[in-house]
């Protein structure tokens, strides 16, 4: 029997608990498949989190536009160096776009009123130039939260989600609820999948439904799914009484609980620093932002362009 | 052997309902026994594995009246991590019961909700693995293998706690036959290696009837009859009227007596019909 490989599950201790668990070439993380050898698996969950915190929340510091495009490319150099199968972002193609429509259409159909705007013709449409520099702002950096976000859930499962939620002292049942909610949406989803299938080998073709007819059968769904997730509900809860789980996560004697998954993984000293060096950006960029301004539009280059055009 | 389980005059009557879904049961099971529980659908064998596991009244809400003994203490008055710990209890769907996104942290759940230290999680951990033959799964999901797959896990989910009393409720009722097979020999290597009581509902009697120290009948929440497998099909005209599927041999050997040319006790196996089968003949050609 093959011992699984150390680096596979991104812990070196796993052969001292001598699993025998067999070399898998892909991973299931909660967005997708990822190798098992991608590098990223050779870090602590924890530090995985903490690049969540810190991709997917400090763009939210930033209003210039081209550090967030930049940001987004750092998060895209990420996902190569993580193996990510680049072509699965195309899935994310249509949100993109809706988002990018979504966001412009109001900058230019509501624009608002202010004295200070910059009106300009384009295709006989009067368009403020701040209303439509700032949703190219809030865009740019919606793109680099998803993006920052869309990394970790593609190379992270839920375990290494609760394992860093567990070493960061969460308490169990919070952690425990957390990975009861990820399943229990991933359930309600293929509930609704289900239901879908057998609607259509029922005869349903949704693409000759009009709009309403459409929406209303979406409503429909709602009544077998919330019947089912009320089931499922239970039957987890009878599941976890078997198992001898209550909720305050007390265990027989009133001794420690022991977490077997925590013990997969080991802390390494490069852990450290990078988690560090995560935490010391993430709140210099806050400092650097909130204190003293340094990502504000006024710094964008672009932005001083399009202005000496216009003015 | 002692009975490990005392149901005495036991009733259960769910909220809402009209009738009692257990009625008058009064039932012993011996210490590291196989017991079987048949009946037809809504004949109230679910429910009753549920009271022995303590699930009703605890999870569910109705009126309970008589007795629930296990190792000699009233069900009530266990705490749900010593009932944990003492029965061990597996569901008909596999995948309602899984607690945990990996198999691994499936299988560790039980244990670390009892106690158990890391090197005692890890004896018992390649122990139950070995012994239903899921080695290889132990990275995966639950949600991503085969049927049989995921009850052999929900099945060593609950091994792994080594339970005094193990329950299975019609563990083989969503399974194909390989599937089925494969949980029948985990039954067999039970019996056979373990000094554990199991307790079987289930409809595929032909299987579960030779591994059977007692079988109980069940109907309309009533306990109709419970005897040691070869007693229980002595007569088997009652069951096929309760639409209970005898083991094919023991209804062929049962017509054999019926024309005189079979003694009891009937078999439950090929293995055991051989021998009789082998001494008709001889005695039919001497004649």
């Amino acid at each position: 029997m093959e011992k699984f490989h150390s680096e596979s599950i991104g812990a070196t201790n796993v052969e001292n608990l001598q699993f025998n668990v067999p070399i898998r070439r892909m991973r299931r993380t909660l967005l997708g498949t990822v190798p098992v050898e991608s590098p990223l698996y050779s870090f602590h969950p924890v530090t995985r989190f903490f690049s969540l915190i810190l991709l997917g929340v400090a763009p939210l510091f930033i209003d210039t536009p081209e550090l967030n495009v930049l940001w987004i490319m750092l998060i895209l150099l990420l996902m190569i160096y993580g193996r990510v199968d680049m072509s699965r972002l195309k899935i994310y193609v249509p949100l993109i776009f809706t988002v990018a429509l979504f966001m412009f259409s109001i900058a230019i159909l509501l624009p608002g009123e202010d004295p200070t705007y910059i009106p300009f013709k384009f295709m006989g449409i009067t368009i403020y130039y701040q209303r439509i520099f700032w949703a190219l702002v809030s865009y740019v950096r919606v793109m680099a939260l998803l993006f920052g976000s869309i990394q970790y859930f593609l190379t992270n499962r839920e375990t290494d989600m609760l394992v860093s939620l567990q070493t960061l002292k969460v308490p169990f049942p919070v952690t425990y609820f957390v990975g009861l909610s990820i399943r229990g949406a991933d359930m309600f989803m293929q509930d609704m999948k289900t239901i879908r299938e057998a609607e259509r080998a029922r005869g349903l073709d949704e693409g000759s439904l009009a709009f309403k007819d459409r929406a209303k059968l979406y409503a429909m769904y709602m009544i077998p799914l919330f019947t089912l997730a009320i089931r499922r509900a239970d039957e987890i809860g009878n599941a976890l009484f078997v198992r001898g789980y209550t909720f305050a996560g007390e265990v027989l004697g009133g001794g420690k609980r022991t977490s077997t998954v925590m013990n997969l993984y080991q802390f390494k000293v490069r852990d450290t620093f990078l988690c560090a060096l995560q935490v010391g950006l993430f709140v210099t960029m806050a400092i650097l932002q909130l204190k003293f301004s340094q990502f504000r539009i006024d710094h964008s280059p672009l932005n001083a362009y399009f202005l000496s055009i216009l003015t | 052997m002692a009975p490990i389980i005392v149901l005495n005059n036991l009733f259960w009557q769910y909220e809402g309902q009209e009738d009692f879904a257990l009625r008058e049961i009064c039932l012993k099971i011996e210490e590291s026994s196989f017991t079987s529980i048949i009946g037809p659908n809504e004949a109230g064998k679910t429910t009753l594995v549920s009271c022995i596991r303590g699930l009703i009244p605890r999870s569910y809400h109705g009126i309970l009246r008589g007795s629930i003994e296990v190792l000699g203490k009233n069900i009530a008055d266990k705490t749900e991590l010593e009932l944990a710990k003492e029965i061990g209890f597996v569901f008909a769907d596999p995948e309602a019961q899984f607690t945990a996104m990996t198999v691994l942290e499936e299988l560790a759940f039980g244990m670390e909700n009892i106690g158990f230290s890391l090197n005692e999680i890890k004896e018992r951990l390649e122990w139950v693995t070995e012994m239903t033959n899921i080695q290889d799964l132990l990275d995966k999901s639950p949600f991503e293998i085969s049927g049989g797959q995921k009850q052999r896990i929900t099945i060593a989910s609950m091994l792994a706690l080594k339970p005094k009393i193990f329950i299975l409720d019609e563990p083989t009722s969503m399974l194909d036959p390989l599937g089925k097979d494969q949980i029948i020999n985990i039954l067999t290597t039970l019996k056979e290696q373990e000094a554990m009581t199991l307790i079987v509902v289930e409809h595929n009697i032909e299987q579960i009837a030779p591994l059977s120290d007692q079988i109980v009948l069940m109907a309309d929440g009533k306990v109709l009859k419970s005897d040691s497998p070869q007693d229980f099909f002595c007569d088997i005209e009652p069951l096929e009227r309760l639409g209970i599927a005898v083991p094919h041999i023991t209804s062929f050997a049962s017509n054999l007596l019926d024309l005189g040319l079979y003694e009891p006790p009937l078999p439950l196996t090929i293995e055991q019909a051989i021998g009789p089968c082998r001494l008709i003949l001889e005695q039919r050609g001497r004649e």
